[in-house]
């Protein structure tokens, strides 16, 4: 079963200077489970796709399908929802609420979502990205990059989504802390997230099972690794 | 709510700015609110001062003339209950002290429609005594007992009035008021100087009044009617327009006020452009950031109206003890009013300073916020 599937998807952008094909006719599938990495130099279309397959964008044509939701022409509140219960974002800038602690962080998709017992699934998620509680009532600001990305992981786990999105998550990190994330990222796979990640650093890309390569706005190839 | 909670820690988060924001509020409530009490307080402090009864029409003679016996016949066939006034201003001797009063001749049967009493009796039919008004009374220490000088005459003090108040018709808090018969006879007057025409209801003056000009002044103008609910209505617009007038001094700070909140709101949703991408982008709702902008100006808007109001209650004080010197105005109604108008007004300029810079901020695309730097 796939968890995310892209059919003939097209994305041009408009601009001052004439149109612009970012994507081009990209159809793709991932399947519940796996551990995927996106590739491809800068201006093929890696962002493009980041943000479609994110809900944060729809295409100018062809069908997106996340879970068994045709999202390709969804209204901005309904986009919101699945971002919310479905997907898990990781950025490479952390990005976490400067005014909410760490633990506020992690608990803030279920507040927004209405869950009950957020705060002990907040501290359970803590413990399972090798948090120490002591760091439970720290600002973002007083947590080093490492421990920020693994505050971000357990928020985008919170809401217990089908997929892990993560767009260049060691992009500011460096290489021992880089694969420890890397490894709990795998961990969380292991235990049966989809994760999907976006890199131009093959030594990232080496952790995942198959490697969609982009050129120009298509995929110019797949690997697996078996 | 969380919601509320981010908007109350980003306001923490800039202390400094959002104090001069609720600075700008403050400073306009108070204004609002103590311009607002003082005004209301100068208008009470005046009414109670002002003698002022809207169902009396005053009928004054046009030029030199008085009115004649026969006039006031014509009137009271109109008015049934008219009070004829003599007036004129004399000399009178109080305990061996002279001053020039007011004195008024009226009919002994009108005095108590007319006057109010606090100490002795009316005169009697066809009595040679006098009353004091309340005022003079007063000023010159007379008790009722007393005799005081006047002309040839000494007429015994046999009552001292309750004070009335600055009127439109008689002034009787600084007069002396003898019988009709003895102002003849001091004074050798005829006519009268006024007549007084007291009505049931405030509905009728204008119809009576007309009455009155048709039936005296058909050939000739020889009377002047006049409605004191005209007086009482202009006076009452006066304080209304002077009361609107502050207000909108008040207002005017107000202004400045929401401005400079919606300068801070532009400025916050400019610079928390990312943060909003990644609360966007993590599943929070346009109306979830609309919520957290709008809970902002309300905080701002409710912190600076209640600190204004109260502010603008102690300066209403201050006023009312050193220059009126009553506080009792502060407490009316119409005086709270001003200071729930104060907090209404301080928020609703902070909420609808906020509602652009809110809605501009629930329309950013997420993506394009999330790449904002």
């Amino acid at each position: 079963m796939s968890v995310v599937e892209l059919i003939a998807v097209t994305k041009v952008y408009t601009l001052p200077r004439g149109s612009l094909t970012a994507l081009d006719q990209v159809s793709m599938s991932i399947d519940a489970g796996d551990f995927v990495s996106i590739m491809g130099p800068s201006g093929s279309g890696k962002s493009t796709l980041l943000n479609i397959i994110g809900c944060l964008d729809t295409p100018t044509s062809g069908k997106v399908v996340i879970g068994d939701e045709d999202v390709s022409a969804l209204t901005d509140e309904e986009l919101t929802r699945i971002r919310r219960d479905k997907i898990g974002f990781v950025f490479q800038q952390f990005n976490l609420i400067q005014t909410l602690t760490a633990v506020e962080n992690i608990a803030y998709p279920m507040r927004l979502k209405g869950l009950s017992g957020h705060e002990a699934r907040s501290k359970e998620l803590m413990w399972s990205v090798g948090l120490s509680e002591d760091l439970s009532e720290n600002k973002p600001s007083e947590l080093s990059g490492g421990e920020q990305q693994r505050v971000a992981i357990a928020r985008a786990l919170a809401n217990e989504p089908e997929t892990i999105l993560a767009d260049e998550p060691t992009g500011n990190l460096d290489s021992k802390t880089s694969s420890a994330i890397m490894e709990l990222l795998r961990e969380m796979n292991e235990r049966g997230t989809t994760i999907i990640v976006v890199t131009h650093d093959p030594v990232v890309a080496a952790y995942t099972r198959k490697t969609f390569r982009l050129v120009d706005g298509r995929i110019a190839s797949i690997e697996s690794v078996t | 709510m969380i919601f509320f909670e981010f908007a109350r820690r980003n306001l923490a988060r800039h202390k400094f700015r959002s104090v001069l924001a609720v600075i700008g509020i403050v400073i306009g409530v108070l204004a609002i609110t103590a311009l607002g009490i003082l005004g209301n307080s100068v208008r009470l402090s005046a009414s109670e001062q002002l003698h002022l009864i809207g169902n009396e029409l005053v009928v004054f003679p046009y030029g030199d003339a008085s009115i004649s016996e026969d006039q006031f016949e014509q009137i009271e066939k109109v008015a049934a209950g008219a009070i004829p006034v003599k007036s004129g201003v004399d000399k009178v001797i109080f305990n061996e002290e002279t001053a020039l009063v007011s004195v008024y001749g009226l009919r002994s049967e009108d005095m108590p429609n007319l006057l109010e009493r606090a100490d002795g009796q009316f005169l009697k039919h066809g009595s040679s005594d006098c009353l004091v008004g309340a005022r003079l009374a007063d000023d010159y220490e007379v008790r009722v007992g007393e005799r005081v000088t006047l002309k040839t005459q000494k007429p015994r003090i046999v009552g001292i009035l309750q004070e009335r108040g600055i009127g439109f018709d008689i002034n009787p808090d600084s007069a002396i008021i003898i019988s009709d018969k003895l102002f003849e006879a001091l004074y050798e007057s005829t006519g009268y100087n006024l007549v007084i025409v007291k009505l049931e209801s405030v509905e009728e003056t204008e119809a009576v009044r007309t009455k009155i000009e048709d039936r005296l002044n058909k050939k000739e103008q020889v009377v002047m009617v006049m409605e004191l609910k005209m007086i009482v209505e202009g006076i009452k617009n006066l304080f209304n327009m002077i009361s609107l007038f502050l207000l909108g001094i008040g207002s005017i700070s107000l202004v400045v006020a929401g401005v400079s909140i919606l300068n801070v709101m532009m400025m916050s949703t400019v610079e928390r452009t990312k943060e909003i991408g990644v609360m966007r982008a993590i599943g929070t709702s346009r109306k979830g950031i609309l919520q957290m902008f709008l809970f902002e100006s309300l905080i701002l808007g409710a912190v600076g109206g209640v600190i204004g109001a109260g502010l603008g209650f102690s300066v209403g004080y201050l006023v009312d003890v050193l220059i009126l010197k009553e506080a009792s105005y502060l407490f009316t109604a119409s005086s709270i009013a001003y200071l729930i108008l104060g907090v209404a007004f301080g928020i609703g300029t902070s909420v609808l300073s906020g509602l652009y810079p809110a809605w501009r901020a629930s329309r950013l695309k997420p993506i394009e916020a999330l790449r904002y730097e």
